[in-house]
């Protein structure tokens, strides 16, 4: 029944989208307000996934129970990043070129630091929920995915309410919209910056532990999710999270038919090739305004 | 010496370049308009930067009601009581007219007191308070100049400093933009405006300063400015203009 | 009223720009890069005495580098636009080849030059297509270009997908055997050195520096800044190309992680950095060092992750303490030594 089919990979790419939908939004988030292209995302949303897997690996917990704890022991790494390497950046004239290499390079000596500790093995979180799934008449919803995206989609709500309604989350608004005028208007854009990059390195790490149990993973995979991850923020407008989030899903189910269609294989390079052509086609995004890149 | 700002002698330029200020020096009083004049590159934006410490004074001082204000960051001036309109107007496009006005007062503890404000300004500017949900980035040119200028009286400052407010405006949207100062000198603000529109600059300006090559050239009443011979043939385009 | 004093400013003007301005002409020395040349060219001569097998792969490899991050250096040194993808086309240049050797036995060494040139073609196609954007938008393009081409050779069924090419090798005696490719590589290396400086100081390589300093000034002074950056972008990849066609001869293998892996783009753009981006003996330093660098690594610690963690390392302490580079902190100082002075 093609149908049925049709409605199953709907499905299946729109469960998909939540966790993309995470792990691109810290990504945007630092972006927007940082104007930092962090490369190393995905390393960090590796280096949560490895928490989430040790925890369950060595005492059981349940990866939603150490999502907080990644979340916060990302955000604090975050911190320490933007103090050590991002804020003495600053003031360099080819500011955001310069932060695409450091943060490239960043994500090698995460990526080596994961692959001397844990070696190359694929590795995954099983709690009983990722194998099982849902039925609605013949088409089924991978339990797993179903609350990672529910999770994923709770956490990007909190964080937009946060960026909309608090004084704070207007000052990052703010910042992102209009450097100088928000410094003029007595907002200490360094603590912003700092907090910004805390919160997006965190949520990193919160997505980190839904993906340790919704993909197989090991140490050199981030470059994979490196360009997905860009395909979403490119064709969001960089910096827009709401951007992000549709993209996430759009993309996310663009590629599961492309992949029922054509195969697994190519189903990954629907991302690459639409960061491709959006970058050239509309550089600003489906949703930027100007071209903040280009 | 009742020299509210005082400006004396800054040398400022940007990050390791050329110096852009060799020596210029203002005085402000309080109270009253003063209207920085000069040719393009004469360093009149590059001043109102240096005073809010977007810039570093190399050398020189700036004191504010007597008091150093060197080398502080653009919070510390705010907090001081001296709010600065740049030329690219300074709103958040995509926040709402009344999330910018909110912006205004980010440094105020009280945010009851800021909403009340808020209110204030929305009555006086009635075209804010139509709007107050749209995006900044939506409104005309001439809005958002008016935004940007009502803004800056939600601190209540004693020196708001603007940056070509009637660039890229109609004439008769000019004229608005001057009424607005002329509501914020009321409000007992002094206003220190830097204006390519010499001739329409002056004529408002209790106190008007030609700045060129990175110093002030000159000084006076607005009036004698406008009037003096020398300064036409050199900045005001002529007799003929004037 | 002060008097207008416009001499004065002038003045401080160009004793400002005489401070800028590098010691540059009276202090190079020819002979340097020449003697280097002619020790290496007569190093083989120790297979005489012994087995030195495995220098001569170190400087063969070095030179590979040297010929890629000089190629590498005429797009992101001197025209400011930086790939990390540039690894394609030494995998164009490798299959192309590569396969030119497999079905018809032509020597890859012979068809180096044209491998170089097809690389170019493609990089020329590429750039006319991604050199639209710049900054990090054309970083990340560069990198989803190598995902897509990863992609590609694959799922290529006609060049053995993932699993690759065997290539035959020669029939020399062992301690000749790295020989032709060694003299490939140097030949090929001096040339990418010399080219590269031709090109710095051509008018062409100026109109290229003018675009990394201020591409929408450069536009409006009359440069054709979209041929100057494609050109640059053809001329990379053709010595990227180039060099990926005798690799492949050399390994005995074509094979998707041989080329396409992150860690050969890194290199290249690290090599640059650490020696100077936009000179001349920039990419020639930060070859030696990386190269030698890694062996140390990969010698005493054996793991290839430990190498990729120092490599981010240096990578990160490079672009935070020198972003200069070697020679660019040295020159700004004005001690580099003569010898070092290529440019």
């Amino acid at each position: 029944m093609i149908m049925a089919d049709m409605v199953q990979i709907l499905v299946l790419g729109l469960a998909l989208g939540g966790v993309y939908a995470l792990m691109g939004s810290g990504l945007s988030l630092v972006f927007g307000v940082m104007r930092i292209v962090n490369l190393a995302h995905p390393s960090l949303v590796m280096v949560g996934a490895y928490i989430a897997y040790w925890a369950f690996r060595l005492g059981g917990v349940d990866p939603m129970i150490t999502l907080p704890v990644a979340l916060v022991i990302l955000a604090a790494t975050g911190v320490l990043l933007y103090k050590l390497v991002f804020e003495r950046e600053a003031r360099s004239a080819k500011y955001s070129e310069m932060t695409v290499l450091l943060t490239f390079a960043l994500a090698m000596v995460v990526e080596g630091a994961l692959g001397t500790a844990f070696t190359n093995t694929q590795r995954v979180t099983s709690p009983d929920y990722a194998t099982d799934a849902f039925f609605i008449g013949s088409v089924f919803i991978p339990k797993g995915q179903l609350y990672s995206g529910i999770v994923s989609l709770t956490i990007i709500s909190a964080l937009a309410l946060f960026l909309k309604y608090s004084a704070f989350g207007n000052a990052i608004r703010a910042t992102t919209q209009n450097r100088d005028a928000a410094e003029l208007l007595g907002v200490n854009v360094n603590l912003v910056g700092l907090v910004s990059f805390a919160i997006g390195i965190g949520l990193a790490g919160a997505a980190g532990a839904l993906v340790s149990f919704v993909f197989s993973f090991f140490p050199a995979k981030h470059w994979e999710w490196i360009a997905i991850l860009m395909s979403l923020v490119v064709l969001g407008g960089m910096g827009s999270i709401l951007g992000t989030v549709l993209a996430a899903f759009i993309l996310s189910v663009i590629a599961a038919y492309v992949g029922f269609f054509f195969g697994a294989t190519w189903s990954t390079l629907t991302f690459f090739v639409a960061l491709f052509v959006v970058l050239l086609v509309r550089p600003q995004g489906l949703f930027g305004e100007k071209p903040e890149l280009a | 010496m009742n020299d509210l700002l005082q400006v004396s002698n800054v040398v400022a330029g940007y990050g390791d370049g050329p110096a852009i200020l060799n020596g210029a020096s203002v005085k402000v009083e309080s109270g009253k308009v003063h209207c920085i004049i000069g040719p393009n590159g004469a360093g009149k934006s590059t001043l109102l930067k240096a005073i809010v410490g977007m810039l570093r004074v190399r050398e020189g001082d700036v004191t504010f009601k007597g008091e150093s204000v060197k080398g502080l960051r653009p919070d510390q001036i705010l907090r001081k009581g001296i709010c600065f309109v740049p030329q690219e107007r300074a709103l958040f496009p995509k926040m709402t007219v009344r999330e910018n006005l909110r912006m205004g007062g980010y440094s105020m503890r009280d945010k009851s007191e800021l909403e009340r404000r808020i209110d204030e300004i929305e009555e006086r500017f009635l075209i804010l308070k139509e709007r107050r949900d749209q995006q900044a980035g939506t409104l005309s040119g001439g809005q958002q100049q008016t935004l940007s200028m009502a803004r800056t009286m939600i601190l209540k400052p004693e020196v708001v400093m603007l940056d070509e407010p009637s660039l890229g405006l109609a004439p008769k949207i000019v004229a608005e933009i001057f009424d607005i100062m002329r509501v914020m000198t009321e409000e007992g603000i002094t206003i220190l405006l830097v204006e390519q529109n010499a001739l329409m600059g002056l004529k408002h300006a209790d106190w008007g300063v030609v700045l060129d090559l990175g110093r002030t050239l000159f000084e006076g009443p607005g009036k004698e400015i406008l009037n003096d011979p020398r300064i036409q043939e050199l900045y005001l385009g002529g007799k003929k203009a004037a | 009223m002060p008097t207008i004093d416009t001499d004065d400013i002038l003045e401080q003007r160009r004793a400002y720009n005489e401070s800028l301005a590098q010691a540059a002409d009276k202090t190079r020395a020819v002979w340097f890069p020449i003697a280097i040349m002619a020790a290496l060219l007569a190093l083989p001569a120790l297979q005489f005495v012994g087995n030195y097998n495995y220098l001569i792969h170190l400087v063969l490899f070095t030179a590979s580098y040297v010929v890629m991050a000089s190629g590498w250096n005429v797009l992101g040194g001197f025209t400011g636009y930086i790939s990390l993808g540039h690894n394609v086309f030494f995998a164009v240049g490798g299959y192309f080849a590569g396969m030119a050797f497999a079905r018809l036995e032509i020597s890859t060494i012979i068809l180096a030059p044209v491998a170089g040139l097809v690389a170019g073609a493609l990089g020329y196609l590429i750039g006319l297509i991604t050199l639209r954007v710049r900054g990090p938008s054309f970083i990340i393009s560069s990198l989803a270009l190598v995902m897509i081409f990863r992609i590609f050779f694959e799922n290529w069924e006609f060049v053995g997908g993932a699993a690759g090419v065997a290539l035959k090798a020669n029939s020399l005696p062992v301690e000749w055997a790295k020989l032709p490719y060694y003299y490939a590589f140097i030949v090929m290396a001096a040339f990418a050195v010399w080219a590269s400086y031709r090109i710095k100081h051509s008018k062409f390589g100026l109109g290229l520096r003018a675009i990394s300093k201020d591409e929408i000034k450069s536009e409006s002074a009359g440069i054709n800044t979209r041929f100057y950056k494609v050109m640059a972008f053809a001329i990379s990849a053709f010595f990227v190309g180039m060099a990926g066609a005798v690799w492949g001869e050399y390994l005995t293998y074509i094979r998707p992680n041989i080329f396409l892996i992150i860690l050969v783009s890194v290199n290249m753009v690290l090599m640059c950095i650490l020696g100077g981006k936009g000179t001349i003996a920039g990419p020639v330093i930060g070859s030696v060092l990386i190269v030698a660098f890694n062996e140390f690594f990969v010698a005493t610690l054996g793991a290839s992750e430990i190498n990729i963690l120092a490599t981010g390392l240096i990578m990160m302490l490079c672009l935070m303490f020198f972003p200069l580079g070697i020679v660019g902190t040295l020159a700004r100082h004005r001690k580099l030594p003569r010898v070092l002075n290529w440019d």
